[in-house]
């Protein structure tokens, strides 16, 4: 079978294979994600005091351990859960609301106008001290996070969105589908969704990996879900015992968890992205 | 004047929605404000007297015209917890911040153009790939572990630099400017780190792209050396969208400082809005995140105002 013969998803798929840049970071986030599901499988819930405070890595603690004696290791591991879960929520919610205002804004050529002052406003504005406030008012939950990271994240999806869609609504067969008398809604969702959703995956990727920073930063500064773990939070509990600079174990392995996962997001967007363009490929 | 003018109402439109978007969010989110002043112990009397106190008793639209009017007389109200007006907290952190990003942004700027220059010339090359994925690295760095990096490399282990602070408070004259600056070492190194990829990548496309133009091949054939026209022709047309990224990174920019002057205990406002979650402060944490949206639209406008200076074309 030659190149030729291929439908467009497989000649991406078959250039992604070569890239193994990609596949690397496809494998760790399929073993984040494990870790993420498995985690009461590998490691007890950390809770309670432990004998051996600030002990450095050792066969009985693969990570050490911090000031009030817990595992590192099981933090980290119940810690992949929580950033996970909110890291991916909070993007899928951001890509809907995205998706929606984007295609509404290309489509309905009235709402062009506010939609895009709207959102031009918002992504002016410093975003992470307005999640900060709003966290802060709306009271620490895993579900706050998402819910927070998602409605300040959505405008760079809508504008993506937006763009791709004002591409697609002049063409021919649009008007076509307007003429035989076809809803607004039929429209938009055969073929105006269709035409962008390509571009959504690469931003999905990226959304996920700037909502996992997010919900890190706010829990490091002390807006996690005070009953479970995240990696933001084991920093937070670092910082607020002053352990930060005198164990460096307490902070490294969060750390690298979460450049583990944003990493692999980015450069699996990355690929995709050069495996789907096929002009690369000669 | 009228490039000026629009600029100008843009920012004030932007700076107008940021302060309606928190007033409301403040006031209709479920973490009550009185709540958050109160005990909830408290009696009833004590309760509504602190209510008014606050002026929490009145109805919401009048509530917000008076935030707005308070706001224009540079009232920020009083902070729930240390019973001063945000305004002076957050003054006195204010310069902290201020040199610590715009430190960041100078750096990064320095030391952003001559990599990107040298990515683009070696566009393809080793140089150029290593370049690259470490930019892209860059992006994906988690600010606090950069930060405590950096004060675990150069300051505890090294010993190089101290590891909190703004200033020893017993430097004077010319030692405080040096204790200053040897304390703003590494927040403004953490800083740089997370914002170069950002420069660097887009700085690397921008010249790619000029260096495609037929003004560069005409230079070339003129006989132009190869450095004046990299440096003399091509950069300074590149650099131009690049000040589109500086205005459109601002945002990560004063993100980054929250987070590093956590880390540091550097007392900016970042250091300030952490304090204030604490201690659940709400108007301390509306006061900055108004006044960080303040100086990103101020900041916003500089750059849009030096670009329609640059590059008449954009005046529109």
């Amino acid at each position: 079978m030659t190149v030729a013969d291929l439908t467009p998803r497989q000649r991406t798929w078959s250039a992604f294979r070569r890239n193994p840049l990609g596949m690397v970071s496809g494998a760790v986030l399929l073993l984040l994600a494990l870790v993420a599901v498995c985690a009461p499988l590998i490691a007890p819930f950390p809770e309670g005091y432990g004998a051996d405070t600030l002990q450095p890595p050792s066969g009985a603690h693969w990570f050490g351990t911090d000031d009030i004696g817990q595992d590192v290791f099981a933090q980290v591991v119940w810690g992949t859960r929580v950033s996970m879960a909110v890291g991916v929520s909070a993007s899928v919610l951001a890509i809907v609301i995205g998706l929606l205002i984007g295609v509404s804004a290309a489509y309905f050529r009235r709402l062009d106008t506010p939609l895009g002052v709207l959102v031009d406003l918002s992504l002016s504005l410093p975003v992470l001290p307005l999640m900060i406030l709003v966290a802060a008012l709306a009271g620490p939950s895993v579900r706050t996070l998402a819910v927070v990271i998602a409605l300040f994240s959505w405008p760079e999806v809508a504008r993506v969105v937006r763009s791709q869609a004002l591409a697609i609504v002049p063409m021919p067969f649009v008007s076509a589908a307007k003429v035989v008398g076809g809803s607004s809604l039929w429209i938009v969702r055969k073929h105006l969704l269709p035409g962008v959703v390509p571009v959504v995956g690469v931003s999905v990727v990226l959304t996920t990996s700037r909502a996992v920073l997010a919900e890190a930063g706010l829990s490091f500064l002390g807006l996690g879900d005070p009953n479970s773990w995240s990696w933001g939070t084991i920093l937070h509990k670092a910082q607020q015992s002053g352990s930060l600079a005198s164990s460096w174990w307490t902070t490294l392995f969060p750390s690298v968890a979460i450049l583990l996962l944003v990493l692999s997001t980015t450069l699996l967007s990355v690929a995709y992205n050069d495996a789907r363009n096929h002009r690369s490929d000669t | 004047m009228r490039f000026i003018g629009l600029r100008l109402a843009r920012g004030l439109l932007t700076l107008w929605f940021a302060v309606t978007v928190t007033f409301f969010l403040v006031r209709l989110l479920p973490g009550d404000p009185v709540l958050a002043v109160a005990d909830p112990n408290m009696t009833e009397e004590l309760r509504q007297k602190l209510l008014a106190d606050f002026g929490l008793d009145r109805p919401l639209g009048v509530q917000y015209l008076d935030y707005l009017g308070q706001l224009l007389h540079g009232n920020l109200g009083m902070s729930f917890r240390q019973s001063v007006p945000v305004t002076t907290v957050l003054m006195e952190r204010l310069p902290w911040t201020l040199i610590l990003t715009i430190s960041a942004m100078v750096v990064t700027i320095v030391l952003g153009i001559p990599l990107g220059v040298l990515a683009a010339t070696r566009a393809k090359g080793w140089v150029d790939r290593v370049i690259q994925l470490t930019g892209v690295t860059a992006q994906s760095l988690f600010v606090p572990s950069v930060g405590v990096f950096l004060m675990y490399l150069l300051g505890v282990w090294l010993g190089w630099f101290p590891i909190g602070g703004a200033v020893d408070l017993d430097a004077t004259g010319f030692g405080a400017t040096l204790s200053m600056l040897h304390h703003l070492v590494l927040p403004c190194l953490s800083l740089v780190l997370i914002q170069l990829g950002g420069y660097v990548l887009t700085m690397r496309t921008t010249l790619i792209d000029a260096l495609g133009e037929d003004y560069v091949s005409l230079a070339k054939a003129k006989g132009v050396r190869p450095g004046t026209v990299v440096w003399k022709h091509a950069l300074r047309n590149a650099l131009l969208p690049t000040t589109t990224i500086a205005g459109l990174q601002l945002g990560t920019l004063v993100g980054g400082a929250v987070l590093t002057e956590t880390i540091y205990a550097y007392p900016g406002i970042g250091r300030a809005i952490y304090e204030a979650v604490g201690q659940l402060d709400f108007p301390v944490l509306q006061g900055a995140f108004v006044l960080l949206a303040a100086a990103v639209v101020v900041a916003n406008l500089i750059t849009d105002v030096a670009y329609g200076i640059l590059d008449p074309r954009v005046r529109t």
